[in-house]
């Protein structure tokens, strides 16, 4: 006797024999069409997954290819801009390739819950590290977020002046990176909210 | 009739196999449940204190010039003021779950509930980590500076401030593993049934 999904079927068989000999082939079709359910979740999953390799790779490419020379120099000022200048994009740029990483790996888990609907090791592993994969991708794009927002609008009581006036191409670049750091974000929390839809047993 | 009785044997021994099972595994869930409450007072504790802790921080240096400002507040950086606006909501929407998970400690085989809390634990879980991790890049421009775009450090002048602002980041990052670990038992009880 097999453990999982057998036992499950063993179950619904005892109550209904309660009743008089509940058809087996009945039940068979009913964790079949449950069956089919988490495969289409799976399904989703998968895609949305992809979806979020071309967000998360997007948003580092972006902030990695940011640097702007401006063509004029004097003695005292710097006159180009690149995410190495700041720690913040730094950490944006490695949290959001590492972000990519983990997803195209998590590929073929993916394809294995398709593959099995109901085996629910898979499933759980990825909403454990979906979960930490969330956590890393929001802190780099909230960090990200507050230099982004610094660098458009300056403050005026630090005294810290908007460098956007004067480099706008790497500013539009950088804001576009965050933008696409949110997507990810977005994705992920639905990929979160799947995976848990999916563990659901029903008996 | 053979094959009738062998089947009626294979169901009650699988039958009370089941009911064991599931006691014990709703046993296993109590507990989970009775750990998501403790924990979701553990993360009420430390985003409230967090916001608290940000919010009435005000420094004023004993001097000034014409040019200069000499006071700093946490209303001067939006960035603090939505750190603080983010501590508060999930606060306060912490306060609102642990009735949820009250009704989870009783009754421990709710599965739409506990989906329900999944989805808003994961919402409430982003939003603090961007709260926290903007406010943690502040932070970390105010005790460094960065040359390149000529924003100095602010922490020489404004040391109690700056420890100030500096401490307030933990609560919200404590709350930001706790929420990582409520989101865990919710799936792993969702998935043990």
């Amino acid at each position: 006797m097999k453990s999982g999904g057998d036992s499950t079927t063993i179950d619904v068989e005892a109550r209904s024999a309660s009743k008089g000999k509940g058809p087996v082939l009945a039940v068979h079709h009913v964790k079949e069409e449950k069956g089919g359910m988490k495969r289409g979740m799976a399904i989703i999953d998968l895609v949305l997954r992809i979806g979020a390799i071309v967000a998360a790779l997007a948003a580092a490419a972006t902030m990695g290819t940011s640097d702007q020379n401006l063509p004029f120099f004097t003695q005292f000022f710097q006159f180009e801009a690149s995410y190495d200048d700041m720690p913040s994009f730094q950490f944006f740029l490695i949290a959001m390739s590492l972000v990519a990483g983990y997803l195209v790996l998590s590929v073929p888990f993916s394809i294995v819950s398709i593959v099995r609907p109901h085996a629910s090791g898979p499933r759980l592993l990825l909403l454990i590290l979906d979960l930490v994969a969330l956590t890393l991708a929001t802190s780099a794009a909230g960090a990200a977020t507050s230099i982004v927002y610094l660098a458009h609008n300056g403050n005026a009581s630090s005294n810290w002046l908007a460098i956007c006036n004067q480099f706008g191409d790497f500013c539009r670049n950088v804001s576009g990176a965050v933008v696409a750091s949110f997507v990810t974000v977005v994705t992920f929390m639905f990929l979160i909210l799947l995976s848990a839809l999916a563990l659901r047993k029903h008996h | 009739m053979k094959a009738g009785a062998a089947i009626e044997l294979g169901h009650g021994e699988s039958n009370s196999k089941g009911i064991a099972s599931t006691t014990a595994s709703a046993g296993v869930n109590r507990g989970a449940s009775i750990l998501d409450f403790i924990l979701r007072i553990v993360a009420f504790l430390g985003t409230l204190v967090s916001a608290i802790a940000m919010g009435t921080t005000r420094e004023r240096l004993p001097f000034f010039t014409q040019f200069l400002q000499f006071r700093a507040e946490y209303d001067d950086l939006p960035t603090f003021t939505s750190f603080v606006v983010a501590n508060s909501v999930v606060c306060s929407y912490l306060v609102f779950s642990l009735a949820l998970s009250v009704f989870h400690i009783i009754r421990s085989n709710a599965k739409k509930s506990r989906i329900i809390l999944i989805f808003f634990d994961t919402a409430m879980l982003a939003l603090l980590m961007a709260g926290a991790s903007a406010a943690a890049a502040i932070v970390y421009l105010a005790h460094k500076g960065n040359a390149k775009a000529n924003w100095f450090t602010i922490c020489q002048q404004f040391n109690a401030f700056c420890e100030r602002i500096s401490g307030s980041l933990i609560g919200s990052f404590v709350g930001v593993v706790v929420f990582m670990l409520l989101i865990l038992l919710s799936a792993a009880a969702l998935s043990k049934r």
